[in-house]
């Protein structure tokens, strides 16, 4: 098992420099989940480390070797790939076996290694199958022994349930969990999806534009994001974003906005002179949104809203409202029962509250 | 015995072909890996002519001052990869090189040797004098001077035959395209028996040519092919008709360029039938259903759906048809290239390749190729224009 | 009105509607079936003169099996020429061109289809551009350069001069198919240790066997079926190919008529049925290079 470490990664695709100076270390048996919207550079970072990809720029290590000129296939790596590029013309068995084959492995322990991994992932029955005969999930699950039977120093999966319907791709979560668990590698997993980062990472590794924007656990990344932009990306339904301006009164700090003004305590954002008129971005979570509320402890003053419609989810329920002329989303327990066009009292609850500096884009507050 | 050691030679040949890939494949591999290092630069200028020189020798091609032409191409060779190539996709060059090759070999270079013999004198007399010392008269211009003043064959001139080229090639791609697009439009209903119909039709395509073109030129024999015989029973049938003037005609002998654009329409219609029905194939039936709400005839759906929507698949292909018309000399050769044959059915091509090959006059043809091969260019590239502007019209 | 002649009147007219479209349908059928008579029976004649006997070669007799059928024709056909001896100089050089022809081209095809590289472009302009040049154009100087060679009238000189006629077309259809394997498969086995041309030849090229038929047959039909530089290469009459060997038949127009159908009939239908049954994607590779092109 291994760490990797990659340093200043820096790719190009003629003008366009996709990848701007990524630095990321990944430690030993860690599942590391690099999340971004399309485009931002994760899979090309992956595909630089399997060798798929040239660099333009910087060193990528597995276990302290650097790797940047190796071939794919020296480096001990397996790959998942997004359309699980099962060889179409080998049986089940012929695909996972095949890089064993061409090392010219023993056929004992070729067929030891491949009957481990069909019992892994309960791929018994299906070894003389070709792809063509097998489901969605089934190509999954072969593609990914063969990344087992390879015995590999670090597992990647590009975007690898995205191709799979709703209900498929969340019982394949839980089986990759679970593969975790027994296999205990290191892995390395490309998605944008947010639920599966949440659900699946150690680590999450947030990218944009090609810049690494947030490193840190699911809950970190969640409750602590660590600017507007991965405060926008993580979590569902997407937090609201109130623009306004700050002011230093006595004491604390006031955010105000056109239609609404609020007092910070001052264990959110102490009172420093130099927030006078600084342009902010307010995040607050919709599960955060205290709807039907009165004032109460950590939570802002009350204020009226209006409620425009409401989603019945089930356990939950979301309220769209308005308050002047801003929009906001709360989420509650169900069953809120008003009707749309009554008045709502609504509070923010301080205690997941974030304050970003327009400018900068960085989380200001604690 | 004698098909085994014909065997043998083409096997022999075919490993010959191989070995010779592998040659070049080693020698450019070479090229890319060491490119930069200055020993290779001097170790290749000395080491590849020498075995080249050697190699050629021993087949039995050394010649006078072999050894510097090599010497310099391979100096060209290595200071090229050396500057311009240098390492870059090497892999892609390596795969591209033997089919590059040939294509040289047998494209490029005839090409250029055309144009060679085009300004000298290649004829029966001085063929001999061309294969001992590979040497010919230089004449200039003289033979395109030629091209447009003497007459290739024994009557028709050169505009003549260009003014009968033309009309051969409007006439054929016309029906060609007309008769595939009545097909097609009726076989892109849902009608039983599409698939057999579909099958049967594209027979004349499927079949050799060339038996397809015998065989149609017997039937236009005069007393015993069936065009005559059915024209005879239909005047016989009919007086009226027969009082019109149908009957049997001579058609090789009196009307020898209607024939063979007879031949040449039922040969290229299912081409056509097939390319233009995939296209209809390919136009979403919702489209239809559309214009049927807005109350369109089918006239209309005709003219503003299908043409509209058919046009790329149809422009390319009717370019492909009218080069390929422009060029073909097998049914106009087949059907009237014996020994005596007519030669009022002859068009640009095949007056071409009965001045090279039944009249041996090489150099002559070699320019009037270079010029029928300028025509095209201007009608192809005139075609890709009017193509270009109606795709950026859309 | 009542239901009843509502119904009455819906019922009429949707039997006028089922009228309208029976005519509709049986006009399309005729039309059709016109036209496959036209392309059907000069095959159909060439079948029936091959069987008539040897003393009505020539009539003017319409009857599809005439009177006295007999398969005459085809047995002297067999002992009296060469017939034979074409058949298998035809194959021969068929054979040898095409798989030269597809070996270069399916590298090549490759190369255009998964790598970027300096004069790319250029070189797949030059491949369409090489189509606009006048085939009996380039008969001249090949017909030169084998007379040079010394290879007149033999199998080696037909085989140059064949060898890469078909070539940029096949290499057109090959990227085209090659275009369409997912890249993700070579990265595959790059992972799993080939080379890349290890990963070309172990998984490109077995996925590719439609394609590579259909180069190759498209390859071994134009090569069957060629006629004019045959005419100039080879003269003695037992080193033609069969499409020479069938024009001095039917140049004898009278005396060999029937021998000329019969060896028709022979070489049409192995290659008749080639066709009909690769037709589906030799169609579709066509279209998709003249879309393309």
């Amino acid at each position: 098992m291994a760490t990797v470490k990659f340093a200043g990664i820096v790719k190009n695709f003629k003008d366009n420099q996709v990848l701007k100076k990524v630095d990321l270390e990944i430690k030993d048996h860690e599942f590391v989940v690099i999340v971004g919207p399309s485009g931002c550079g994760k899979t090309t970072l992956l595909r630089m480390l399997a060798g798929l990809e040239e660099i333009s720029g910087g060193e990528i290590y597995i276990d302290d070797t650097l790797v940047n000129h190796l071939h794919p296939s020296k480096r001990q790596i397996a790959m998942v790939f997004q359309d699980y590029a099962l060889y179409p013309h080998m049986t089940v068995e012929e695909n996972m076996s095949f890089s064993l084959r061409l090392k010219n492995a023993p056929k004992k322990e070729i067929k030891a290694r491949v009957a481990e991994a069909a019992n892994i992932l309960q791929l018994g029955k299906l070894l003389h199958r070709m792809p063509k005969q097998l489901s969605g999930g089934q190509r999954q699950r072969v593609a990914i022994g063969r990344a087992i039977v390879r015995q590999p120093k670090v597992f990647l999966f590009d975007e690898p349930l995205s191709n799979l319907d709703a209900k498929l791709r969340e019982e394949m979560r839980v089986e990759i969990a679970k593969l975790y668990q027994r296999l205990h590698s290191t892995i390395i997993y490309v998605t944008h999806d947010q639920v599966e980062a949440m659900t699946l990472a150690g680590r999450i590794v947030i990218m944009n534009q090609g810049v690494i924007q947030q490193v840190g656990t699911p809950i970190e990344v969640y409750r602590k994001p660590a600017n507007l932009f991965v405060a926008g990306f993580i979590g569902s339904p997407t937090m609201n974003f109130i623009e306004g301006t700050l002011r230093v009164e006595k004491g604390h700090v006031r955010f105000s906005s056109p239609s609404l003004s609020l007092d910070l305590p001052s264990k959110l954002l102490p009172a420093d002179g130099s927030h006078e008129g600084r342009e902010v971005t307010l995040g607050v979570r919709p599960d955060d949104v205290c709807a039907g509320r009165e004032a109460g402890k950590n939570c802002s003053q009350k204020f009226d809203s209006v409620l425009e419609v409401s989603e019945l989810l089930g356990h939950r329920e979301n309220l769209y409202l308005k308050t002047g002329d801003l929009r906001l989303l709360a989420t509650v327990e169900a069953f809120f029962n008003q009707s749309p066009g009554s008045k709502v009292p609504v509070c923010l609850n301080f205690d997941n509250m974030h304050v970003f500096d327009r400018e900068t884009q960085a989380r200001i507050s604690a | 015995m004698e098909l085994l050691s014909s065997l043998y030679e083409v096997a022999w040949f075919v490993f010959v072909v191989a070995a010779g890939i592998a040659v070049l494949e080693g020698y450019f591999y070479y090229h890319f890996k060491f490119h930069d290092r200055p020993w290779f630069f001097w170790a290749g200028l000395a080491g590849f002519p020498l075995l080249a020189w050697l190699g050629l020798g021993a087949a039995g091609l050394g010649k006078e001052g072999l050894f510097a032409w090599l010497f310099a191409t391979e100096a060209v060779v290595l200071l090229f990869f050396r500057h311009i190539v240098k390492g870059r996709n090497s892999l892609a060059y390596l795969l591209l090189a033997p089919a590059f090759t040939g294509l040289a070999l047998l494209l490029v270079y005839p090409f250029v040797f055309q144009i060679y013999l085009s300004f000298h004198d290649l004829k029966l007399t001085t063929i001999m004098q061309w294969k001992q010392t590979g040497t010919l008269p230089f004449v200039g211009l003289r033979q395109y001077y030629d091209v447009f003043t003497v007459p290739p064959l024994a009557e028709a001139g050169f505009f003549k035959l260009l003014g009968r080229t033309l009309w051969w090639t409007f006439v054929n791609v016309f029906f060609h395209v007309l008769g595939g697009f009545a097909l097609a439009l009726m076989l892109n209903n849902d009608i039983r028996f599409k698939g057999v119909y579909r099958t049967l039709l594209v027979i004349p395509w499927a079949m050799p040519q060339v038996v397809a073109v015998l065989a149609m030129r017997g039937e236009f024999h005069s007393q015993y092919g069936f065009v005559n015989i059915i024209l005879n029973k239909i005047a016989a049938f009919s007086p009226f008709l027969a009082s019109l003037g149908v009957g049997p005609v001579q058609w090789l002998s009196d009307h020898p360029l209607t024939t063979c654009m007879l031949i040449n329409v039922w040969l290229g219609i299912p081409f056509m039938m097939v390319v233009i029905l995939g296209g209809l194939q390919s136009i979403s039936s919702s489209y239809y259903d559309a214009a049927d709400i807005d109350g369109a005839s089918y006239f209309q759906k005709l003219r503003f759906i299908t043409l509209p929507l058919i046009k790329p698949v149809l422009m390319p292909a009717v370019t492909l048809g009218t080069v390929w018309t422009f060029n073909n000399i097998n049914v106009i050769y087949l059907v009237t290239g014996q020994a005596g044959g007519t030669e009022q059915a002859d068009i640009l091509v095949s007056a071409l390749y009965k001045a090279a090959f039944t009249y041996n006059r090489y150099s002559y043809s070699a320019a009037f190729a270079i010029v029928i091969f300028l025509i095209l260019f201007a009608i192809s590239v005139f075609y890709l224009k009017t193509f270009d502007a109606a795709k950026e019209a859309r | 009105m009542t239901t009843d002649a509502i119904r009455a009147a819906g019922a009429e007219q949707a039997a006028a509607h089922r009228r309208k479209k029976l005519i509709k349908y049986a006009l399309i059928h005729l039309g059709i079936i016109a036209f496959v008579c036209v392309c059907v029976y000069p095959l159909l004649r060439i079948f029936s003169v091959s069987l008539r006997p040897g003393d009505k070669l020539v009539s003017t007799d319409l009857a599809l099996i005439p009177d006295g059928a007999t398969f005459r024709s085809y047995w002297s056909l067999l002992t009296s020429t060469h017939f034979l001896r074409w058949l298998w100089n035809s194959l021969v050089i068929t054979v040898a061109t095409s798989f030269i022809g597809v070996s270069l081209a399916s590298t090549a095809a490759y190369a255009f289809s998964r790598f970027s590289f300096g004069g790319k472009k250029a070189g797949l302009i030059l491949l369409l551009s090489t189509q606009m040049i006048p085939a009996g154009m380039l008969i001249l100087p090949l017909f030169l350069m084998i007379m040079k060679l010394g290879l007149m009238n033999t199998y080696l000189g037909m085989i140059i001069a064949y060898s890469v006629s078909s070539l940029p077309f096949s290499i057109w259809i090959l990227k085209g198919y090659y275009d369409t394997i997912p890249r993700s498969l070579e990265e595959a086995a790059l992972v799993d240790g080939t080379s890349q041309i290890g990963a070309f030849y172990r998984v490109i090229l077995p996925l590719s066997t439609p394609a590579l038929s259909i180069a190759f047959l498209f390859n071994f039909t134009t090569a069957w079926n060629e006629y004019l530089v045959a005419r100039v290469v080879l003269f003695s009459s037992k080193q033609y190919t069969w499409t020479l060997g069938l024009f001095e038949l039917q140049g004898q127009f009278i005396t060999q008529w029937g021998m000329f159908a019969a060896g028709s009939m022979l070489v049409t239908l192995p290659v008749l049925a080639v066709f009909l049954y690769s037709s589906k994607w030799l169609i579709s590779g066509l279209t998709l290079g003249s879309v393309k092109g």
